[in-house]
């Protein structure tokens, strides 16, 4: 990576994989974060009308509360080097596919008779895998280091379950608010950041 | 390892307010009443229930119906409950003074399921088992109501559940396989929601007196040589049921293409093909014929008619004379129909033969003197010139 982050420099370091290839699996990689992007902005639209006012309702603002092994992006997110975003990008796509389960199940309880909220659940937790395998290819094949999986996420999102449904079914319909917002977060933030290391985006 | 910090639980050094609601996610008869609390905690100590309020689904709920029991209880009283929203619960929430969420419960109110009624079944061939009910006299309960097909042999055997629903409807279910014959079954529908459970009364049934079968295949469709006003329809029978000794109605229905109205012949016996008669001249039109398998392996029951075959289109000659609207059908060997001048003159054609010896006469004789009164009109027309609007100037021979 040159220092001028944002951009891909074709006289570095002769390790990086052959220019062309890189490039395409951005764009693709670009791509696939666009769409599940406008994936889980519907999933959080559906999410939310299923789970009856005040979710959905403009100004509605429960607790942000941390979630198992993964909270929203930091606000100095943007400023970090590129590789950096990137795997702090793939750690989170790493960690929703298990948080997507919990509310999955929690919601086949609550809303048995709304398949398509239950498809989409089901969808975002294997979007989220292959954009996060995706995403770490791109960071095999610039060459940087690919920090490995949260330690645990099934245990956490196991933990996360138990202690939603203990509380009650507000506390767990509070959480699946939660889990689909950091989705359509983390997803976002990634198709910012390949966008930026996709030639003639923005720097 | 972090953990959930779930809502109710204070978060240490923060200042910030939780709370508990009590009751957490009761469930409620449509019409009865809610007494709640909500407890609040807080850090440093010394939360107040002063100018908490609580929300229904989103609505702020009116002052006078909360009261402050003691300095951290908030106590809400509603009466003549309305049935849930939604099945995933009413939200009820308790808010602090600058609007922020402190706690909230789920409630469920609603009916207990009434006894599913109208049970009705029928097999496909003979390989599987298909049902269908009616929910409840009102069907909304305003909680998720689950429906269990049950069913057993009913002389012996354990209970066995359906396990494929929504085949056909929201009501139904389909057994795929490993069904009796000979010997009949009890069918019965289970509902079950968070205030209670009903049954619907016991369907017995064998397996055999509720067959349908696939609609019949290769329905062709054909002129009958110049005759303008009639149409041969021929089918097969069909084979999944070939092996199986049975007998089987046939109706068919027909239409003129730009219609809705379908005309029924209903009563086609065991037989794989029929003539329509009484069909207007160069028209085109749909047709479709279905089965009922009846009498399968002596079942004395009526079947169940399958769907109607695809439809097949077919056009009659055309011709200057208007046809008679309205047709029955003819089976092939020239049988009276059921029309009303093919009646009359079946009841003459008997008349003849009883009292005037004339034995040689039959409905086929019929068809061939109407085949050859329609080419004499046609070489008449050529000679004396047809009308440019196609309309003959007069009309000859019998009328219709």
């Amino acid at each position: 990576m040159s220092r001028r982050e944002g951009s891909l420099d074709p006289q570095a370091d002769s390790s990086i994989s052959p220019l062309p290839h890189l490039e395409a699996k951005i764009r693709q990689t670009h791509s696939l974060a666009r769409l599940l992007t406008k994936y889980a902005e519907q999933l959080l639209q559906e999410y939310v009308q299923h789970q009856g006012d005040p979710f959905g309702l403009p100004g509605f603002s429960p607790p942000r509360l941390p979630v198992a092994g993964l909270s929203a992006p930091a606000p100095g997110h943007a400023g970090l080097p590129a590789p950096e975003r990137l795997r702090l990008d793939a750690a989170a796509l790493s960690a929703l596919p298990p948080l997507l389960d919990v509310v999955r199940r929690h919601q086949a309880e609550l809303n048995p008779r709304a398949p398509r909220l239950l498809r989409r659940l089901e969808d975002a937790a294997r979007q989220a895998r292959a954009l996060g395998a995706a995403v770490e290819a791109v960071l095999a094949a610039l060459g940087a280091e690919t920090r490995g999986p949260p330690v645990e996420p099934a245990a956490a999102a196991a933990a996360a379950a138990a202690a939603a449904t203990d509380a009650g079914v507000f506390p767990a319909k509070v959480l699946g608010l939660r889990v689909c917002g950091l989705y359509r977060e983390w997803v976002s933030r990634t198709e910012g950041d390949l966008g930026q290391l996709v030639p003639g985006g923005p720097a | 390892l972090l953990l959930l910090c779930v809502l109710g639980a204070p978060r240490a050094g923060s200042g910030a307010h939780t709370a508990v609601i009590s009751p957490q996610d009761p469930t409620l008869l449509i019409g009865s009443s809610l007494q709640a609390t909500c407890s609040v905690h807080g850090d440093p100590p010394g939360a107040t229930a002063e100018g908490l309020y609580w929300t229904l689904n989103g609505r702020r709920l009116a002052p006078e119906l909360s009261r402050v029991l003691n300095a951290s209880t908030l106590a809400l009283a509603l009466a003549n409950l309305n049935g849930s929203r939604q099945q995933s619960g009413d939200n009820l929430v308790c808010h602090a003074r600058d609007g922020s969420i402190l706690a909230g419960s789920c409630l469920y109110v609603g009916l207990p399921p009434e006894k599913p009624f109208n049970i009705s079944c029928w097999s496909k061939n003979m390989k599987d088992l298909t049902c269908r009910w009616t929910p409840g006299a009102h069907g909304e309960t305003f909680l998720h109501t689950n429906y269990s097909l049950k069913y057993k042999l009913r002389w012996y055997g354990q209970d066995n559940t359906c396990e494929e629903y929504h085949t056909v409807g929201p009501h139904s279910c389909h057994i795929p396989k490993d069904l009796a014959l000979f010997t009949p079954y009890e069918i019965w529908v289970e509902a079950t929601n968070r205030l209670g459970s009903a049954r619907s009364d016991v369907l017995t049934l064998d397996i055999l007196d509720v067959v349908t079968t696939d609609p019949p295949p290769d329905v062709h469709v054909s002129r009958v040589g110049g005759l303008e006003d009639q149409l041969s329809v021929r089918w097969v029978s069909p084979p999944a049921l070939k092996d199986f000794l049975f007998q089987a109605k046939y109706q068919i229905r027909y239409r003129v293409e730009d219609s809705v109205d379908w005309k029924v012949v209903d009563d086609v016996s065991n037989q794989t093909s029929c003539r329509l008669a009484g069909l207007k001249p160069g028209t085109v039109y749909f047709v479709q014929v279905r089965c009922n398998p009846f009498g399968i392996y002596g079942s004395k029951k009526a079947g169940i008619w399958s769907e109607w075959s695809h439809p097949t289109a077919a056009s009659t000659p055309r011709s200057e004379r208007p046809g008679p609207g309205g047709g029955a059908c003819e089976p092939r060997g020239g049988e009276p129909s059921s029309g009303p001048v093919r009646r009359e003159l079946k009841q003459f054609l008997g008349w003849l033969k009883k009292h005037a010896y004339c034995s040689n006469l039959s409905f086929r004789l019929y068809d061939q003197w109407r085949a050859w009164m329609q080419k004499t009109h046609k070489t008449r027309n050529q000679d004396e010139g047809i009308l440019p609007s196609g309309r003959r100037g007069t009309t000859r021979g019998p009328a219709r």
